[in-house]
């Protein structure tokens, strides 16, 4: 008896039915190409939602606006770095997947009107992906990106004003203060550039990579590497003040209040560090790896981390007791959490809700985006 | 699934890495040349079933001629022949399946220490070995090789980096043509068939994925299916050696 050709190629047939599948897209949702994070700015929650970028009153979550429009509108990407605004503009970036065998995926910069969320300009030409997002100065918008580049674009217009070539990966934020850019790249240097032609002032390297903004307190620079140290560096020469060493990795970044640094190891460490002289003055071992680093209220009493197990903790700065804790099953949080009067803002990875705003005080809900999760909850 | 076989490989490739001069296409291809040396007693039973099949092919054809016209008859007769000779005709895809956990692992190596995402090297970030030695600070690798970024799918932008999928199809196919057990002519059994599938399906897939994922996995297939053809030919010429020894003592004797 003969056979039919699809008894003959079973295994064909299969493969062939999986190369498709991928292909033309069908084999996953929107997946972002790193952790989606949240602005908040005159009580409005900046939030790149993957398929969309929504605007939401930060009181009760209420939407202002969207972009684009539709979800249909497939030609935007996934967004997910943290947005950077300033008075007019918001300019965040998403990545739209390619679509064939031989199309490469764009990593593409939005510039959206503040209050309207009308498309100002757009620049699709870096070569790899944006990780974290870019900030504001100079009337530039300056973002690092995977090939290697930190991009100088007119914040009006989006043309570049200047490009500057590190040896790996720019994952890290930049930091500008007055006309200095400083900026971490996974080449090992932190970089201090002129932030009108990007000619570089010094540069500091260590033995592991930097993928975290630094934060400037006292004329001095503090930032966490991948060698698992903590640098104080003089931010008008390039020097190492001190050095402090953790279990793991610092990968999230640091903040500065009244002569004390906060700082986290990917391990679920929490570290309080003497600013002037790097001596430890608090430890906390939290239960899981936490990638972002901690966020303080206003009067620095109160700090914020979220780990990898979707657990928002807030914690007492004086000692690191944690005062109470938020758990969030089957999600994680990986980017850092923003504080903004009496709230926290969490935006939460491949959980049911993306967006939280909790209580600083308890840790009470106040609202979740999509609103479904919450109607859902309360039934 | 595989993610302590991939840790350990990443610790592994971390190590290579530190010991050859940051080069991290060297110590890709001296991680695969380790592990290959891990497989090779799987190998080498690939190898030689293969060569077993081989040799009955005219024991097959003489089969098929036999019962061109009763095909199932065909297909049972040949599998008595199989299990009197001591054959696996799945012999050449049985050690391919039991390999996959490691080179799953490997791939997923490879994706930790040259990361195209935040979220592969974060999850990595928990599982480096800190206790071995100049490790720490290592990751992510060095990932740029002739132009290329070595973490990123090839693209447009390097064009050149298409060369690598095409060298992975090729490479493939070779291996898959040598190491598999040939069919013959018109052999309808359900292992010659898959094998006939195998020898189709396996170099696409294999440049499919090269397509869609970092170049470095490419680099990888490539040195891997080298190696193995080396392996193959290494084989087949000492065993060549040892039939002409054997002949050229046997005619000594007469």
């Amino acid at each position: 008896m003969k056979q039919s050709w699809i008894q003959r190629w079973p295994i064909t047939l299969v493969v062939l039915s999986v190369l498709l599948m991928s292909v033309s897209g069908c084999a996953g949702g929107a997946r972002p190409m790193s952790w989606t994070g949240l602005t908040v700015v005159d009580e409005m929650v900046y939030a790149p939602d993957l398929e969309q970028f929504r605007v939401l009153n930060a009181a009760d979550g209420e939407p202002v606006w969207v972009f684009p429009k539709s979800t249909e509108d497939e030609r935007r990407g996934v967004f997910y770095v943290t947005p950077a605004v300033d008075e007019k503009h918001v300019i965040v970036a998403s990545q739209v997947p390619a679509s064939g065998f031989f199309s490469q995926a764009k990593n593409v910069v939005w510039a959206l009107e503040r209050d309207t969320g009308t498309l100002l300009w757009r620049f699709d030409e870096a070569g790899g992906q944006y990780v974290e997002g870019g900030v504001v100065g100079g009337g530039l918008f300056i973002i690092g990106n995977s090939d290697g580049n930190v991009y100088a674009l007119d914040v009006e217009t989006g043309t570049p004003r200047w490009v500057f070539e590190t040896g790996h990966r720019v994952w890290a934020t930049p930091l500008i203060v007055s006309d200095t850019v400083y900026v971490g790249s996974m080449d090992r240097h932190l970089y201090s550039l002129n932030l009108s032609d990007g000619q570089v002032q010094w540069d500091f390297s260590t033995l592991g990579a930097f993928a975290s903004e630094p934060a400037m307190w006292n004329d001095t620079l503090y930032i966490g590497a991948f060698d698992d140290k903590l640098y104080a560096v003089d931010a008008l020469t390039g020097a190492e003040r001190w050095h402090f060493a953790g279990e793991n990795w610092f990968w999230g970044d640091v903040a500065v209040h009244d002569g004390t640094i906060y700082a986290t190891d990917v391990n679920g460490n929490v570290h309080a560090v003497d600013a002037e002289t790097g001596e430890q003055i608090w430890h906390q071992a939290l239960d899981a790896p936490l990638r972002a680093g901690p966020v303080l209220t206003e009067d620095g009493s109160q700090m914020f981390v979220g780990s990898e197990n979707g657990t928002l903790y807030a914690m007492d700065t004086s000692d690191g007791f944690v005062m109470w804790r938020a758990e969030n099953d089957k999600a994680q949080i990986l980017s850092p959490p923003v504080v903004s009067g009496s709230n926290v803002y969490v935006a939460l990875l491949y959980g049911e809700a993306r967006i939280q705003a909790l209580h600083v005080d308890n840790g009470r809900e106040i609202w979740v985006h999509p609103p479904a999760v919450e109607a859902a909850a309360n039934e | 699934m595989f993610d302590p076989i991939a840790y350990f490989f990443a610790n592994v490739l971390l190590l290579l890495y530190k010991f050859l001069g940051n080069q991290t296409v060297w110590a890709i291809a001296v991680l695969t040349l380790l592990i290959n040396l891990l497989v090779l007693p799987l190998t080498l039973r690939q190898q030689k079933s293969s060569r077993k099949m081989q040799e009955f092919q005219p024991e097959i054809e003489k089969l098929q001629k036999k019962y061109a016209k009763d095909k199932e008859r065909l297909s049972q007769e040949q599998m008595k022949l199989y299990k009197e000779a001591g054959i696996n005709p799945m012999a050449g895809c049985l050690p391919l399946l039991i390999q996959m956990p490691i080179w799953f692992g490997l791939i997923g190596a490879i994706r930790y220490c040259i990361p195209s995402t935040p979220f592969e090297l974060f999850r990595f970030s928990q599982h480096i070995y800190k206790w071995l030695p100049g490790v720490v600070g290592l990751v992510p690798l060095q990932s740029t090789f002739l132009g290329m970024d070595l973490g990123q799918p090839p693209n447009p932008v390097q064009w050149w980096s298409y060369s690598l999928p095409i060298l992975v199809l090729a490479t493939s196919w070779l291996q898959q043509k040598l190491l598999t057990p040939p069919s013959v002519g018109d052999d309808q059994s359900q292992a010659a068939t898959m094998n006939r599938q195998m020898q189709v399906m396996m170099p696409l897939m294999f440049m499919f994925f090269t397509l869609q994922y970092a170049t470095g996995l490419s680099i990888y297939f490539i040195i891997s299916n080298v190696i193995r053809l080396v392996q193959y030919f290494l084989v087949q010429r000492s065993r060549d050696g040892a039939e002409e020894k054997g002949k050229a003592k046997a005619k000594a004797k007469t």
